[in-house]
């Protein structure tokens, strides 16, 4: 019984410690936004928040270990105090905004992010703004990205879904009949693609079935393998929204000695660039996410020197086929 | 020890909290005999042939096998050395074939693989051998319970068991079914199998076996050859003692019928009248699985009623379920403490008022304040030993855990209260304590049906007896006639063996 | 009795037992606390325990559902799902139709509810298995919410919408105030109420209930429907935090909550419980995501951590019980 009350005491006097600590704490951190020297809330460090989409995906791990390299680096040469790890936004906006609150409650000067969701994950973005942090949104765009950011590095979605019409519509004139392997339905990634794709694509082409297969090559073998079986010789491409879907399918039609089925996707992963080189897969759409989080880290490094810095760096798509394969493909 | 024994069990003891299920208790089994073991419900039969198969461990005593000392390490060690029971309630894998049941743990293996060629061969073999109908590849739910309990044989006899153990073989069988089992058990008799045969059907016994031995009250009475004695001198040795007062039984004012029922049918007993009045106790006896419990479990409504009617106070009523009955008044103590008696991770305040809540609110809140003074107060009346009401049931000995049973339905205040086995795994102590209460009960006005299996509780403690034999009346008697010796325990035994 | 009694700490062995199986959890939590402070000592500051306090709104709503459904021996797979489908039906009510944000709510919740309900009677009447059932609600619930929202993502962006999640009631956040709210009621329904004791009679030994006159059917299904009920709630405050309504959201969230109510000491076999006990669970896992971002630990060893720490509390709890199992 005793402990019982001894517990409940200290959670209470916690909660109410944090009440009245809080309101009078938060004065405190709007007030140095222009400190010199990038110590923005004017605690003496500098620090830098990393707020990750996933850590698991393909695309995101490539930005991920690119950022911790380059980052770790700066901690190395004394340009920044530290910075937080890789936080793992685990693809979900509530934890974005969780995460964010987090960099806050550390005193972060920075925070990168690669939102993961272009509606859900701007709370993260507007309360770390809010909160008097410069935020670098990296890869792709929240609503109010344009407003608040200190600046935005990335690749336009829409561009490349129209990479990947007018490939198609150069490489079978006579169109035909198409599958559409789609992303996690509602993703930013997803949505814009599909509309790049729509705003390009001739007209002689027909969508036979837009299958949401959440980016996994596993489920686009499965529908494709339905698409084979149901329109046989009719099917002419497989448009995927990323390269792990496209390389699949392109292994499916293969096997089944469909080899003129044109698969395409967007990333430029290692996988589906090495697929090129051997001349399996026909083209991908490369987002350089390399470039993307290197432009990020070198806009804070630009701010931390009191230089200024652009509201936004596009990082373009290439289309990489068999002929340019090898001046992309590295390591 | 001169004759040759295939097992000797002497001077075996074991206790089960304060209940001593067996005294220094023998028995001699020589080979390629049938042996019957005979008593009441809980004279220790069981216990015994579970010390045998190595699911207890005896307290005291030795047990030789083959001449050699013995102690098995559960069945599956006893079936190695040779001895295997046949359960009463059988429990077959409803999935499996035959052939996988009989090689149940000792599949025939190729490597890691079950090699089932191989194992279905062996199994075609031993079925020929018993003549069996089916395959080796049919379910065994695809089997009657005869068929099952023939599987089981055969599996003991393919473990080269020496020894098996059949606990009441008959007790689901048709009398068909029965003359096969017969052959069979004649078969193995033949091939050097000794059989211990446990059963309450008299004419069986005389039938099959060879030798018998008596128990009683956990103790060893005697052993004796089947020639040459007869079913009143076994039925004497079962009982054997004189009911002294030990029961606390006072008489009260028996006032005017409360519940009555006529022509009750369910599944397990068929046409059952009677009547129980204020301030009565109605005992019903009966052997295990004669009906007693499915008639009471069907009138407090936790099993169909097929047909029949039941009365409270003079009026027809309709009983669905348990909640049905509460509220009427009806309670009941189930024979199975821990499967319907109590929640035992939960305090024994909340398993003591788990019934009477709705009485215990105030709006919508329980006014737990009143909700505990209530429970130690009927903690304490019903002399529950316990540290405290908040402790979890679980804590508790069995009598104290029957003691909070009856708690719960005691401030329900019912008008009839059904005991079934109110004292089963309960010490002495307690059990004289519940005696003691069921009197106190009656004299309250309540109606009291009290079903046991030991005859001199409940010629002990009912003002009338029911006796039940396989699902029917057969009889009943009155406190007088057994207060004057007019009916003996003798003459009730006879009853439920299905004599008149 | 007397003679064999160890001590552990100046207290009896079967009393330090006790203690420590009621208020184990409680000692991690503390424990946690103190070490992460040690080593990061911005964790400990006021802001930062709001901070936590504000995150684990969400899971500590759909853990007290989670826990009702654990108690009475069954589980509820939908809450994901359910999260999903009120998000969307705000997005189309609020976002595109621009109804009152109230009455949104409500009809939100009146769907989330019924869905619960639906697995109530599954259930309880049926007698389906739990999993199987809610398993495959989750499905049908996942996709009326695609269906509702046609796959795309609605912006919620109106600021009194927002205001449910983001503003404060006398310096503190709102969510933490219906979190307090909800762990009231939770609080007195479980353990106050003859509903409450029903729940753990079921939970505990379904026959002994029945033969004790509980309603099973009617109980069960209330519990199911509460669920339904909170999760909804849940979602309310999610859709708020994120500013938009779409119908992926929410996939593994029962993971979390069920990981509250097991560390909070809820037992599997059913019929243990405390309302506290949840409230613990639920802070000690937004505790871990917190602290672990503190000490900069990878993400990759966060799982594991997680892992270690559930699996770590259950021994603990199951070591301090062992007598009364």
């Amino acid at each position: 019984m005793k402990l019982k009350k001894v517990l409940g005491i200290a959670l209470a006097t916690t909660v109410l410690l944090g009440v009245t600590a809080c309101s009078s704490s938060e004065p405190a951190k709007t007030g140095n936004s222009d400190a010199a020297g990038g110590d923005v809330n004017g605690d003496g460090e500098i620090i830098i928040g990393y707020i990750a989409k996933n850590t698991t995906d393909p695309q995101p791990s490539t930005i991920n270990s690119s950022a911790s390299e380059q980052l770790d680096k700066l901690k190395a040469d004394g340009v920044i105090d530290d910075w937080t790890g890789i936080m793992d936004g685990l693809s979900d906006a509530n934890k974005q905004v969780d995460l964010a609150q987090d960099c806050i409650a550390q005193g972060c000067d920075y925070v990168i992010i690669t939102p993961a969701e272009a509606v859900a994950s701007d709370p993260a973005i507007t309360n770390l703004v809010d909160a008097g942090v410069k935020v670098v949104v990296v890869n792709a765009k929240t609503d109010s990205t344009d407003d608040v950011a200190m600046t935005f590095c990335g690749s336009d979605d829409v561009y490349a879904g129209e990479l990947m019409a007018e490939y198609l519509n150069e490489k079978l004139p006579d169109g035909g009949k198409y599958l559409h392997c789609q992303g996690v339905i509602g993703n930013s990634a997803q949505i814009q693609r599909a509309e790049g794709i729509t705003n390009k694509l001739n007209d002689n082409f027909e969508c036979i079935a837009e299958v949401p297969c959440e980016w996994s090559g596993e489920k686009a073998v499965n529908a494709t393998h339905d698409a084979l079986a149901q329109y046989g010789k009719d099917l002419t491409a497989v448009i995927c929204d990323n390269d792990d879907m496209s390389a699949a399918a392109q292994l499916t039609c293969n096997e089944s000695g469909r080899e003129d089925i044109i698969c395409i996707g967007v990333d430029g992963n290692a996988g589906a660039m090495g697929m090129i080189q051997e001349g399996t897969l026909d083209a991908t759409v490369l987002q350089d996410s390399i470039g993307q989080i290197t432009a990020a880290i070198d806009a804070i490094v630009a701010d931390i020197n009191g230089e200024t810095v652009e509201k936004e760096y596009l990082v373009p798509f290439v289309i990489v086929t068999a002929e340019n394969v090898d001046e992309y493909a590295t390591e | 020890m001169a004759e040759n024994y295939i097992l000797e069990c002497s001077g075996i003891s074991k206790t089960f909290g304060g209940t001593q299920a067996l005294k220094e208790v023998e028995l001699h089994i020589r080979p390629g005999e049938v042996h019957a073991l005979l008593g009441e419900n809980g004279a220790g039969k069981s216990t015994l042939m579970k010390c045998i198969i190595g699911l207890y461990k005896p307290d005291k005593g030795a047990m030789t096998w083959c001449q050699k000392p013995y102690q098995a390490h559960g069945p599956v060690d006893a079936i190695n050395q040779g001895i295997s029971m046949i359960h009463q309630e059988l429990n077959p894998e409803p999935h499996l074939t035959i052939a996988e049941s009989i090689f149940l743990k000792r599949e025939s293996t190729r490597g890691f693989l079950l090699d089932k060629k191989a194992q279905n061969k062996r199994a075609e073999e031993v079925l020929k051998k018993f003549n069996f109908p089916y395959g080796p590849k049919t379910l065994m739910k695809d089997l009657t319970l005869a068929q099952v309990q023939m599987i089981e044989i055969i599996k003991a006899v393919s473990c080269d068991a020496k020894l098996i153990i059949m606990d009441e073989p008959t007790s689901s069988l048709d009398s068909e079914e029965t003359r096969h089992l017969f052959q069979t058990i004649n078969d193995l008799k033949s091939k050097g199998v000794a059989i211990i045969y446990i059963s309450h059907r008299m004419e069986e016994i005389f039938e099959i076996c060879d030798r018998v031995s008596v128990f009683r009250d956990g103790t060893y009475v005697s052993s004796r050859d089947m020639e040459g004695v007869t079913k009143d001198e076994l039925i004497s040795m079962m009982v054997g003692r004189n009911i002294e007062n030990v029961f606390p039984k006072t008489d009260c004012k028996i006032g005017k019928p409360v519940f009555r029922v006529e022509h009750l049918c369910g599944k397990g007993f068929t046409d059952i009248s009677f009547e129980v009045r204020q301030g009565e106790i109605l005992g019903i006896s009966g052997l295990v699985g004669s009906g007693r419990s499915e008639t009471v479990r069907a009138i407090f409504g936790l099993d169909p009623i097929i047909s029949g009617k039941m009365y409270l106070d003079g009026e027809e009523i309709k009983i669905k379920n348990p909640q049905d009955a509460i509220r009427r008044g009806i309670c009941m103590v189930n024979e199975d403490r821990k499967e319907f008696g109590l929640c035992l991770q939960r305090s024994i305040r909340e398993n003591i008022s788990l019934p009477n809540l709705p009485k215990k609110q105030r709006g919508l809140l329980l006014r737990q304040k009143k909700e505990r003074q209530e429970c130690e107060d009927a903690a304490k009346t019903l002399t529950v030993k316990c540290a405290s009401i908040e402790h979890t049931a679980l804590s508790l000995s069995g009598g104290n855990q029957q003691k909070v049973v009856l708690a719960k339905w005691i401030m329900a205040n019912p008008k009839v209260l059904i005991l079934d086995e109110p004292t089963r795994g309960v010490d002495v102590g307690a059990k004289s304590d519940i005696h003691a209460l069921m009197c106190k009960f009656a004299a309250k006005g309540m109606a009291v049906i009290m079903i046991s299996s030991e005859l001199p509780e409940v010629m002990g403690m009912s003002d009338r007896i029911l006796i039940y034999h396989e699902g029917r009346l057969n009889g009943s008697i009155d406190r007088s006639e057994i207060i004057t010796g007019n009916t003996t325990q003798e003459e009730i035994l006879k009853r439920e063996f299905g004599g008149k | 009795m007397a003679s064999n009694e160890k001590k552990i700490l100046g207290v009896k062995e079967d009393t330090f037992r006790m203690m420590m199986g009621k208020y184990g959890i409680g000692i991690i939590l503390i424990g946690m606390v103190i070490v992460i402070s040690i080593i990061k000592p911005r964790f400990i500051q006021p802001s930062n325990l709001l901070n936590i306090l504000t995150q684990i709104s969400i899971n500590g709503l759909i853990a007290y559902g989670m826990c009702l459904a654990i108690t009475t021996g069954g589980i509820d797979l939908t809450v994901g799902a359910q999260l999903a489908l009120v998000s969307c039906i705000l997005g189309q009510l609020v976002g595109e139709m621009g109804m009152n944000i109230g009455l949104a709510c409500l009809i939100g919740l009146l769907a989330t509810t019924a869905f619960g309900l639906l697995n109530g009677i599954l259930i309880a009447k049926f007698n389906m298995f739990p999993f199987v059932v809610t398993l495959s609600t989750q499905l049908i619930v996942r996709g009326i919410a695609q269906v509702i929202s046609d796959g795309q993502a609605v912006s919620l962006a109106n600021a009194n919408f927002k205001a449910i999640y983001s503003d404060r009631f006398a310096g503190i956040p709102l969510p933490i105030i219906y979190l307090a709210v909800v762990v009231i009621i939770m609080y007195i329904l479980m353990h106050w109420t003859k509903f409450g004791r029903y729940v753990y009679a079921v939970g505990g030994n379904v026959n002994a209930a029945i033969a004790s006159g509980v309603n099973v059917v009617k109980t069960k299904t209330l519990c199911y429907t509460i669920v339904g009920l909170l999760s909804g709630m849940a979602g309310i405050i999610f859709t708020s935090k994120t500013g938009a309504a779409q119908s992926n959201i929410g996939v593994g969230y029962e993971t979390d909550a069920i990981a509250a109510c097991v560390l909070g000491g809820t037992s599997f076999a059913g019929g243990i419980s405390t309302a506290s006990g949840v409230l613990l669970g639920s802070i000690i896992i937004g505790c871990i995501y917190n602290g672990m971002n503190f000490l900069g630990i990878d993400s990759y060893y966060q799982s594991m951590a997680k892992g270690i720490i559930i699996i770590c509390a259950v021994l603990l709890d199951m070591v301090m019980n062992r007598k009364n199992r």
